[in-house]
């Protein structure tokens, strides 16, 4: 149930379904019915009458997924939440990294860009100090107030002072329309203070890896020679994120417990 | 008639706490005494012919005090009865010990005109319990604009007036409605939030804002429009009242204020007192209120400006709203809190209980304050007053159930959950309206 526009996270799990055999259907909304038609208990209601074995669900409210949860028999994936968790992404960046690195301890990754408006930088602060990563999350002050620090992790206004030594750097996608509310003045600026290039990454001298959650804005948040460079890995990302979601399905579904669903 | 044995009288308006009797009489106080009546008394002060023509009512370990005023409540009506109306709010009143309350204006029609006050009170009086005044829309239709007709409002029976339910954002519409509110001697109101602050958000903006991923408003988009207001009601002389105060630097203007002279007053909600950010829980939306649940540090100050004199009333923003309404992903939902039934006895049991809160004290703040601030005859059991009492039973326990309610509505934290210290019998100008926990009226 996708109430927010997504491609490769709706795609990615349609994928992940069909190569382990799962119906999928695909319910579709835009956002506005939430209000004018269909509340989401009735919507969970309908699922369930359909005996529906998991869903996984896209919502522009925090707490939608763990709502549906509490009303449905049926296994939930969050597919993302409001401003609050993106778990499934999370995941499959926590793969990437590991796949090149194998340890986690030891490693620094900074999460640069629009902090306070991003699932993706919570839920991947949140893993990677569990998993013993150093994490830094940087951009400007507008979109990282103080209350972000309840993730326990640093925080910094200056990406060039915390490039030196980073192992990983994460730039998120910037919601142009951030600029109309004032949250930041120019995309021009913007660029200069937090946009990742070549030459910026270099600052790090290590062998940097360079994620990126998707769609890029390129020019802003990341330039194109860099999203395309062999330090990129957010191809691989996409890829990936087939993998996970196929493992959290078969999971969900009772894989390897011996109470699979029927 | 009516004789009232071996109650503690708690009554702050008279200075007095402790074992007293009271006799009633067409609807008023005809005697109070600490020393219990003779029966000969009884009769030459009641002009009764003999005891058979008194009722008689022992409240023996129970205290007996003025009917809670408050000064801040939803009814609904007209036009969003599936919420509440007037009479089942009115029934939530007096099972909860409010024998007066104030009727804010954020109805559909907006209460801007005479012809709707006097529909509000006339629905109250149709309901025949609690005292329903209705408080008049400052602006019409809420726009923020014009000034409503506050001299005909008044006279149709508006004792207040606010465009509660929206923070006025003109500071020039807010400064010309305390001058021509004089004209009424009623106080404004004043619902402060600033929409360019608060907008979109839905909870307090902090660190459990920011976990759960929720839009936030700052406890600056209150306390900005505290200070526009107190600053305004000083330069006109105005007469102000602030709503439900949720933050530290509120709490810190109105002081200054109140140094000042300037002719300002204020209320808490006892949610704000109980709860804090931090038991915001993103699948229960009972606790999504406006102003919203504050920081354990604008908590603390909020305790301790009620007891220090610079909040001078507590008011439970009764708030009620449908279950489908709340039944939604929390940024989804509707603010407000269902307070009528269970504020009393959540206090009690959480501050009068724990020694943080002084019996007197919670019936100076419930009843006697918001009787004289909003020029009510209520608040005290003087020789004289209108019989609005409340017979509480301090050792009272009840579980909070759907069917518990008379408030149409269920969004309260206390759903599921017990709470000590409820009233067990409630007059309302002399006559019995709740008795051992049942309403009596109609239906």
């Amino acid at each position: 149930m996708f109430y927010e526009n997504s491609t490769r996270t709706r795609t990615s799990f349609e994928i992940a379904g069909k190569i382990l055999g799962a119906d999928i259907t695909n319910f579709s909304v835009a956002q506005s019915s939430v209000n004018k038609g269909e509340s989401l208990l009735d919507t969970a209601k309908t699922l369930q009458a359909m005996n529906i074995d998991l869903v996984i669900i896209r919502h522009a409210s925090s707490g939608a997924s763990e709502f549906l949860a509490k009303q449905l028999r049926a296994g939930v994936i969050n597919g993302g939440d409001g401003q609050h968790a993106h778990p499934t992404q999370a995941l499959l960046d926590f793969f990437t990294m590991k796949e090149r690195w194998g340890d986690f301890r030891g490693k620094k990754i900074l999460i640069v860009g629009d902090i306070l408006h991003s699932r993706v930088a919570r839920s991947n602060a949140l893993g990677l100090k569990k998993l013993g990563a150093e994490v830094v999350l940087i951009g400007p002050p507008t979109l990282l107030p103080p209350e972000m620090s309840y993730l326990g992790v640093r925080t910094s206004y200056n990406l060039d002072r915390e490039l030196p030594g980073a192992d990983a750097v994460m730039a998120l996608r910037l919601q142009l329309e951030r600029q109309q509310s004032g949250l930041f003045p120019s995309l021009r600026e913007y660029n200069r203070l937090y946009g990742l290039t070549k030459e910026r990454i270099a600052k790090t001298g290590k062998d940097t890896i360079v994620l990126h959650p998707g769609p890029l804005n390129r020019g802003v948040e990341i330039s194109s020679d860099l999203a395309d460079s062999v330090q990129s890995v957010i191809e691989e990302q996409v890829t990936n994120g087939v993998a996970v979601r196929m493992a959290l399905i078969y999971l969900l579904m009772g894989g390897g417990t011996g109470n699979v669903v029927a | 008639m009516l004789w009232l044995k071996n109650v503690h009288l708690l009554d702050p308006g008279q200075g007095f706490s402790g074992p007293a009797s009271l006799l009633v009489k067409d609807g008023r106080i005809a005697g109070v005494s600490k020393q219990p009546f003779s029966e000969d008394e009884v009769l030459n002060i009641l002009g009764a012919a003999g005891l058979e023509e008194v009722s008689q009512v022992d409240g023996e370990g129970k205290y007996l005090f003025p009917g809670l005023v408050d000064a801040h409540v939803h009814l609904r009506e007209p036009g969003q009865e599936d919420k509440e109306d007037i009479n089942s709010g009115s029934r939530a009143a007096v099972k909860g010990g409010f024998t007066s309350v104030l009727a804010m204006a954020n109805t559909q029609p907006v209460v801007d005109t005479r012809a709707l006050v006097e529909f509000v009170r006339l629905q109250g009086e149709r309901a025949g319990l609690a005292r329903v005044y209705p408080v008049a829309a400052v602006t019409k239709g809420f726009q923020g604009k014009e000034l409503t007709e506050m001299v005909d409002l008044k006279e149709g029976g508006a004792v207040a007036f606010s465009d509660d339910g929206h923070g006025i954002q003109r500071a020039e519409t807010m400064r010309l409605a305390l001058e021509y509110a004089k004209l009424t001697g009623c106080p404004l109101i004043s619902h402060c939030e600033d929409d360019s602050l608060a907008a979109g958000g839905a909870m307090r903006r902090g660190k459990a804002c920011a976990r759960l991923g929720l839009k936030g408003i700052p406890a600056s988009a209150e306390s900005v429009m505290v200070a526009r207001d107190a600053l305004l009601a000083g330069e006109t002389g105005g007469k102000i009242h602030i709503a439900h105060v949720s933050t530290k630097e509120s709490v810190r203007i109105i002081r200054a204020a109140k140094k000042l002279g300037i002719d300002i007053s204020a209320e808490v909600n006892p949610h704000h007192l109980l709860f804090t950010d931090e038991d915001v829980q993103l699948t229960d939306t009972s606790y999504k209120v406006n102003p919203p649940l504050p920081s354990q540090e604008d908590q603390e100050a909020l305790l301790e400006g009620l007891l220090d004199g610079t909040i001078d009333m507590l008011a439970t923003d009764h708030a009620p709203h449908t279950w489908e309404e709340k039944m939604r992903p929390f940024a989804e939902a509707p603010f407000g809190i269902n307070g009528l039934e269970t504020a009393l006895a959540a206090l009690w049991q959480n501050f009068v209980i724990k020694g943080l809160i002084k019996p007197e004290k919670v019936i100076e703040l419930w009843s006697l304050r918001p009787a004289l601030r909003f020029g009510l005859e209520a608040g005290t059991l003087k020789i004289g007053a209108p019989a609005d009492m409340v017979l509480f039973d301090p050792n009272r326990r009840e579980t909070i159930t759907p069917q518990s309610l008379e408030s149409k509505a269920q969004n309260t934290p206390f759903l599921g959950k017990e709470l000590q210290g409820f009233p067990v019998m409630v007059w309302v100008g002399g006559k019995p309206v709740m008795e051992n926990r049942k309403i009596i009226g109609k239906d």
